[in-house]
Order: C-alpha cells, then structure tokens, then sequence
C-alpha cells in the first residue's frame, strides 16, 4: 500500500508521521534536542544534531513502521518551525549554531526599525511585524554585532534549507518559510530589496525561492540505501509549522479561524487577501502563491501554564508534570467562572500579538483576602486565554470568523477548548485524538494535494472533518466579558510599569 | 557533649589509614588565625552542630548554620572567612581517598565495597556541583555521632561499622546534591543540565548509572523519562550528540578521524565508522571527502 511521509522540524522536536493515501495516520514517531541559552536573550539550536535526530528518527521509524508491513513511501513532505537563522560558510558548513525564533538578540535593532518610516515599509511589504524573532533583525544583528561570522557568510539558511541541502545537495528556500523572515515581499513573491539593503546582504546570500509544492533534486544516493528508499520517492519541500497547523485544521476561506494552543500559540485565518494593519499587529504569511495565513502569535500559552505548575502544582512522583497540570485544571474546574474576580495577565515572557510590547510582564490583579490556589489556577487559565481573545478580537477587525478549530497539546483538555468556546462565544472544533497532529495533517493535505489526490489545497481543507465540537455558554460569555474588559485595559494600562519594572529586571 | 579528637597518631585510627582525623569541637573563645585559609590533598567534611560560621571556600563565602554540611575536595581552599573559628560545636573529618581526578574518577581505597562505576559517578557529582554546601542535612549529623561512639565504645565490629557509616555518608552527600540541583519538577531543564554536562565530557565512557545519578532517579525511571521526553534511550541520545559533534570535526580538515572518533566517546575508530556508517550511510572518510570542497 502506499503512504506519505511527513517530517516537522519543529521547535524542540522531530515529528515523523506516515499517513495512507485516505489520511488515516499509520504511525508517528518523535526525536528531540534542546535550546542553547548562552546568554539570556540567546536561543540557539545545533544543526548537526537536529539533522542527526532526523536521520535517526527517519530510519527507525522507516525499518519499524513502514518497511516492515511493506508500505512503499510515495514522497516525504518538510514543514518546520519559522523565524530560524543559519549561516553557513563557502563550502555549505555551518559557522555556529543557528539562532531560533524565540531569540531575542535583536531587541534593539528591531525597536530601531520599527519606529521608523522604513520598518513601517517594511512591514506593508513582507507581512513580518518588525520584532526580534524575524530574520531580518537577527542578521542585521549579526551585521552590527558579530562582523567576522557576517562577513565569512556565504548564505543565510533556514534549518529547514541545512536539512534539505544536506539530504539533496540544493539550496531552496520555500515562499512560506521565506515569508517569516521580513525580508521577502509578499505581494510580489521576490527578496525585497530595502529589507536586503537594511540587512546588508544581497539576493545571492539567500537561497533560491521556490512553491511549497516543489521537489529538489532526489535523495543523495548513500542515504536512499540508508533509509531504504527507492530513487522515485518524491522529496516536497513543503510550508511553515504554522501554515500547515491551519490547513490541517481544515480552515479555508471566510467564517473559520483556528487556534493553535502549544507552548507558545496562535489565532490564524487564511484567505487569498493581505490583512492589513495599521498598526502592525498581525502576520501574513505566504501558503501557496495564492493564499495566505494571516494571524497573531502569543508568547505565553502552555508555556505559562506549565511554569504555573512547576511552582505551585502537587508532585507526587518526580517530573511528573502532567498528573499535575491535569489535577490543577480538576481543581480549576470546582471555581466559577471569573475566579471570584482575580484576573490574571500572562506575559511572563513579554507578548507579540496584539499589544507587541517585550517589555509586559505577568499580573495577578484584584486580589482579596478570600481567594485560595484554586482561584489562581483558575485566573491563570482564564489569563491565557484572554489574550488569546484579544488575537481573535484584533483579527476580526479584518475578518470575521464563525467556529475556531483548536489544536495543541493544552486544546486537547476539555476544560480549555470549552472555556476557549465561552470566552470567544463561538463554538470549538478538535479533532479526535489529534493534539498536536493538525501540522502533520496539513503536510499529508498538501502531499496529497501535489500527487493529484485532491484537485487543489481549497478542496483538501474541505475534506477535514472536525465532529467534536463545543459549543459556547452564553451565560459564561458575559461573565467572562466583564473581566476582559478590566484584562484588556490593565494590559495597555501598565506599559510604563512594565518598562519600568523591565529595566529593575535588567539589572538583577 | 563531650569533646572528642582523633589524629593519625592515635592509636583508634590505626586500623583506618583513610581516616586522616575525626573530631568533634566545641569553640567558646574566638581564637585569631585558629582558622586559616589553606589547601590540603585530601578531602574535608566539616558538619555543623551549633552556631553560625562564616566561611570561605575556594575564594566564595558561605555561611553555615546547625545541620549544614560543607564538603571541602582535596585541592580547594578552606577557612573562616576571618581566619578564625567562630563560637559554636563543629563536627569534622579528614579523609585519604586513594585517587580523585579532575574528569570525577575516584577510589576510595580498600576499604570501601563501593564498585568502580558507583564511585566515579560519585566523584562526578561532586565535581560538578560547584556549591560545596549542603544545607539542613541532619542525617549527617547522626552520621557523624554514630561514627564517634562506635570509636568509644569499640564493641564488636565496630571497624567495619565505621566504614559502612562513611560509605553511608558519601552516599546521602551525592544524593542530597542531585536532589538539590534538580528540582523534580522541572524535566526539561534537568535534562538539558545533563546533557551539557555530557557534551563537556563527550570522551568519558557515559554509563546510564552516571547519567540517572546526576539527574537523581534510578536508572528505570530515568530511562523510561528520558525515552519519554527525547524518543530516545539514554545511550542513543548519546550516540546523536558523539555524532553530531563528529561531524562537525569531519567538516574541519585539520582534524585526524580517530582523533575524532577518541574526542566524541567512541573507544576506536572502527567502532565510530562502523556507527557513523549505519546513521547516514557514509563512512567518515567518505562523509568529509564529499563535505569539504576545494576552492
């Protein structure tokens, strides 16, 4: 029987998953390396030793879950992570490791061109909001602050570009993961030669740009003998985690939005036009040359909930942190709606969208005698989750959407995909099962897509059924309203306080 | 309490060369350079029973309070911040370890029925763990005083039982380290602590004890986490870090392969080409030959 093969280069992680041509997943398996933190603001990953977890994870899962019940592999389809920079010297050799989105070196060559008429520019024309975490900013770093790596870089890479350069021998880099860096105009799908210029680079640093749906050159011989695959197996370069979470979660055209709820998170919808926003708050990324994903990102989502745990959860067994988050969201469920009146904001790690200010800080407010843990667990959650809404309010200036299919790891607890339902007063789709499949789903929808199994990407995000759905209380939506009235005045409110307390920060 | 001081000449120690001195002190009068800042090649546990000492070790100042423990390693610096003792009741001991490396290898000596690998993966624990304090360990305490009355009361097997309870303390000392370092909560970070520490040491010969006592678990739930959080057994992700780290050496051309195959932990070059093979379908020599191109 045939299958696809889909690999997500993801932030902490390998992701392989084999799917049958009718999408039904015949397996996953998953292989991660860590983030360096030389110094505060720097997240680094090694490239070597993702594209060795790769390898091993592919071969593995290859001998284990393929070969071995006679599947034959039709073609194998990359999504990855956006935002990563990776230089590598005249003979292809990396020089260091590669700087990662959550990176934060750049903060002042950022805040320099965003104040100004050009970075404004900028952002019409690359649908990049100006912030530490766009390519643009870090190799401008680089320019200014490490001048001998600059100067011995032949190009800029993503690790996706090393990974499938180092398996095919060709630099490519796909319009969608171009589109993250805010240096490729979107509108006319070229390097855009002000963000270049203000980089210090020319067109020829870069790779060459191709569709998602483009296959490089074949597999290097020694490593179709090594995964056991046959020289027609088709390599697609494919799209950007992001982009391909919303088409796996079947969000196509007007009234659909989809919530990713991992780590980190976001609210996207996609559509054929550019959104765009006076004030720069929201991303537009390229899928195919015709379609976009246009959203707002947040910092703080499971990542904040999981800090929660880890100071004020029960341990009953070491490192077990997810019997503790789950009897956490148990405790949170004995509390009414609104935490009697305790309202969190969840910056802990400064916020993009739609406030973009890295300076914001986390908040417990109106805080009484009478509130216990179980009120904070629950503020906490419903924190979260307010900024998520206030990613959806600012995206319904532009479009307005009916349902939200969520996916991510913290989507798949009942408890928050239904308070996502009251919070937003719209009904929530997941699927079955999936957690954090939607990314693999959408890499199988647009393989299946290129190998002419649907006639174009709209009718493949058609095909995704999303049954399980909840649906939101009205009763829970005024209450919750109420507090993010207060929740989205306190998060403007503050901002000279949380510079001011950022600065104390700074110096401890 | 009554005072109690045991040194080398005495005839109590004889049966114990490892035991340089054992005593326990009670200070009441602050003696000037009574304590002084000194190194000495062999290792100190210094337990407090009552008061406060102000102390400095290897140049950082630590204050002490009842039931702390410093452990002072041959080599290191150690005094009152002062150079004096302050008012107070101390418990100490001096011992000969037969070999302690800077890579964490350590042999107690005879004495000890501690094996090869549970002392270097004690050794290592204490090398890496910088701090030299522990705080509130009373069961030290209660080791140290049971150690004292078996040299009182000499009772039948009272040799072996002393050895046993220094074993005991060595034991609860790396325990107590991995313990406070991680906090058991936090997986993730432990894990990547762990994995710098590997990757500072890529040529040691990595056991999965090692590895599981540095995080502080057993070695079952250690790998069953570590399966858990990487996709990987303990040994794998070790092979994907020698690996990765070797190919980059292999894109440098100044670099012998079985140098490199030394420096990243594999114990020949056979070993290394034969795995480096199996991954990714090269061997190392072919792997730089198509890697490092001529200008």
């Amino acid at each position: 029987m045939d299958c696809i093969i889909t690999i997500e280069i993801g932030t902490g992680a390998i992701r392989v998953a084999a799917f049958d041509l009718n999408g039904a997943m015949l397996g996953s398996s998953k292989g991660s390396y860590p983030t360096f933190h030389a110094k505060p603001d720097f997240s680094e990953q090694d490239p070597e030793q993702i594209f060795i977890t790769m390898l091993y994870i592919l071969k593995n899962f290859l001998n284990e879950k393929i070969h071995a019940k006679k599947y034959t592999v039709l073609c194998i389809c990359f999504s990855s992570a956006m935002h990563s920079v990776l230089p590598i010297d005249k003979n292809g050799v990396p020089i260091g490791n590669a700087i990662v989105w959550s990176d934060n070196r750049a903060k002042k060559e950022s805040d320099d061109l965003k104040n100004s008429a050009l970075g404004n520019a900028l952002y019409k024309a690359t649908g990049t909001p100006i912030h530490p975490m766009s390519p643009l900013n870090k190799i401008t770093w680089l320019k200014n602050n490490d001048k001998d790596r600059f100067a011995a870089t032949k190009k800029f890479l993503s690790i996706k570009a090393y990974i499938i350069e180092q398996l095919t021998g060709e630099y490519v880099a796909d319009y969608s993961v171009a589109s993250a860096t805010g240096l490729l105009n979107i509108h006319t799908l070229k390097w855009e030669g002000d963000a270049l210029k203000h980089a210090g680079v020319t067109k020829e640093k870069m790779a060459d740009l191709v569709s998602v749906f483009y296959s490089p050159a074949k597999l290097k011989k020694e490593y179709q003998t090594s995964f056991g695959l046959h020289d027609k197996v088709k390599i697609i370069v494919g799209s950007s985690d992001g982009c391909m979470a919303t088409l796996g979660a079947g969000v196509w055209g007007d009234g659909k939005a989809t919530v990713t709820l991992e780590e980190s998170g976001a609210v996207r919808v996609m559509g054929e036009r550019v959104l765009q926003d006076k004030k720069q708050r929201l991303f537009n990324y390229i899928l195919t040359e015709k379609d976009y994903v246009s959203g707002g990102p947040t910092n703080n989502a499971g990542s904040v909930f999981e800090w929660f745990a880890k100071q004020f959860g029960d341990f009953k067994k070491a490192f077990e942190l997810e019997d503790c988050i789950e009897n956490l969201i148990d405790e949170a469920g004995r509390v009414p709606p609104g935490a009697a009146g305790l309202i969190f904001l969840p910056y802990l790690q400064g916020e993009r969208a739609p406030i973009w200010n890295a300076n914001a800080k986390g908040v417990y407010f109106g805080l009484n005698i009478k509130h216990e843990r179980r009120h904070f667990i629950r503020a906490t959650i419903e924190g979260i989750l307010y900024a998520f809404f206030s990613i959806g309010k600012t995206l319904e200036e532009h479009r307005s959407f009916k349902s939200l299919s969520a996916n991510g790891t913290f989507a798949s607890y009942p408890f928050w995909t239904q308070m996502m339902a009251d919070i937003f007063n719209k009904p929530v789709h997941i699927k079955p099962g999936s957690g954090s499949d939607s990314v693999a789903y959408g890499s199988f929808l647009l393989s299946a897509t290129e190998i002419g199994l649907y006639k174009n990407l709209h009718e493949a995000a058609q095909s995704v059924k999303l049954p399980d759905s909840f649906l939101p209380q009205t009763q829970n939506h005024n209450i919750y309203m109420k507090h993010y009235r207060i929740f989205e005045k306190l998060s403007v409110k503050l901002f000279d306080e949380f510079e001011a307390i950022a600065d104390l920060q700074q110096d401890d | 309490m009554n005072q109690y001081f045991l040194t080398k000449e005495c005839k109590e120690l004889h049966a114990f060369p490892h035991i340089i001195e054992f005593a326990l002190k009670k200070i009441d009068t602050i003696q000037f350079d009574s304590f002084k800042k000194e190194t000495s090649d062999f290792l100190r546990l210094y337990y407090v029973i009552d008061g406060r000492f102000d102390w400095m070790i290897e140049q950082q100042r630590h204050i002490l309070y009842p039931g702390d423990i410093a452990i002072i390693l041959p080599g290191q610096s150690f005094g009152g911040e002062k150079d004096l003792l302050d008012i107070g009741t101390l418990s100490w001991m001096h011992l000969e370890l037969q070999q302690l490396e800077r890579n964490g290898k350590i042999a107690m000596g005879k004495w000890s029925r501690l094996s090869d690998s549970e002392c270097r993966t004690i050794g290592r624990i204490l090398l890496i763990n910088h701090c030299s304090v522990l705080s509130r360990l009373k069961e030290a305490g209660i080791i140290f005083q049971s150690i004292q009355s078996e040299f009182i009361n000499q009772e039948v097997g009272y040799a072996a039982r002393i050895n046993q309870l220094i074993e005991e303390l060595f034991i609860l000392i790396a325990r107590q380290f991995t313990g406070q370092n991680n906090s058991r909560r936090d997986f993730p970070q432990t894990f990547l602590k762990l994995e710098q520490a590997l990757r500072q040491n890529l040529s040691h010969q990595w056991s999965v004890e090692e590895m599981a006592a540095l995080v502080g678990l057993g070695t079952t739930a250690f790998s069953e986490k570590v399966k858990s959080f990487t996709g990987f057994s303990p040994l794998n992700y070790l092979i994907n870090i020698r690996i990765s780290e070797a190919i980059k050496l292999l894109k440098r051309p100044d670099v012998h392969v079985t140098d490199i195959a030394l420096d990243v932990g594999f114990y020949s070059s056979q070993h290394f080409a034969t795995t480096f093979k199996k991954l990714t379908g090269y061997t190392p020599s072919e792997f730089r030959k198509k890697n490092i191109l001529t200008d």
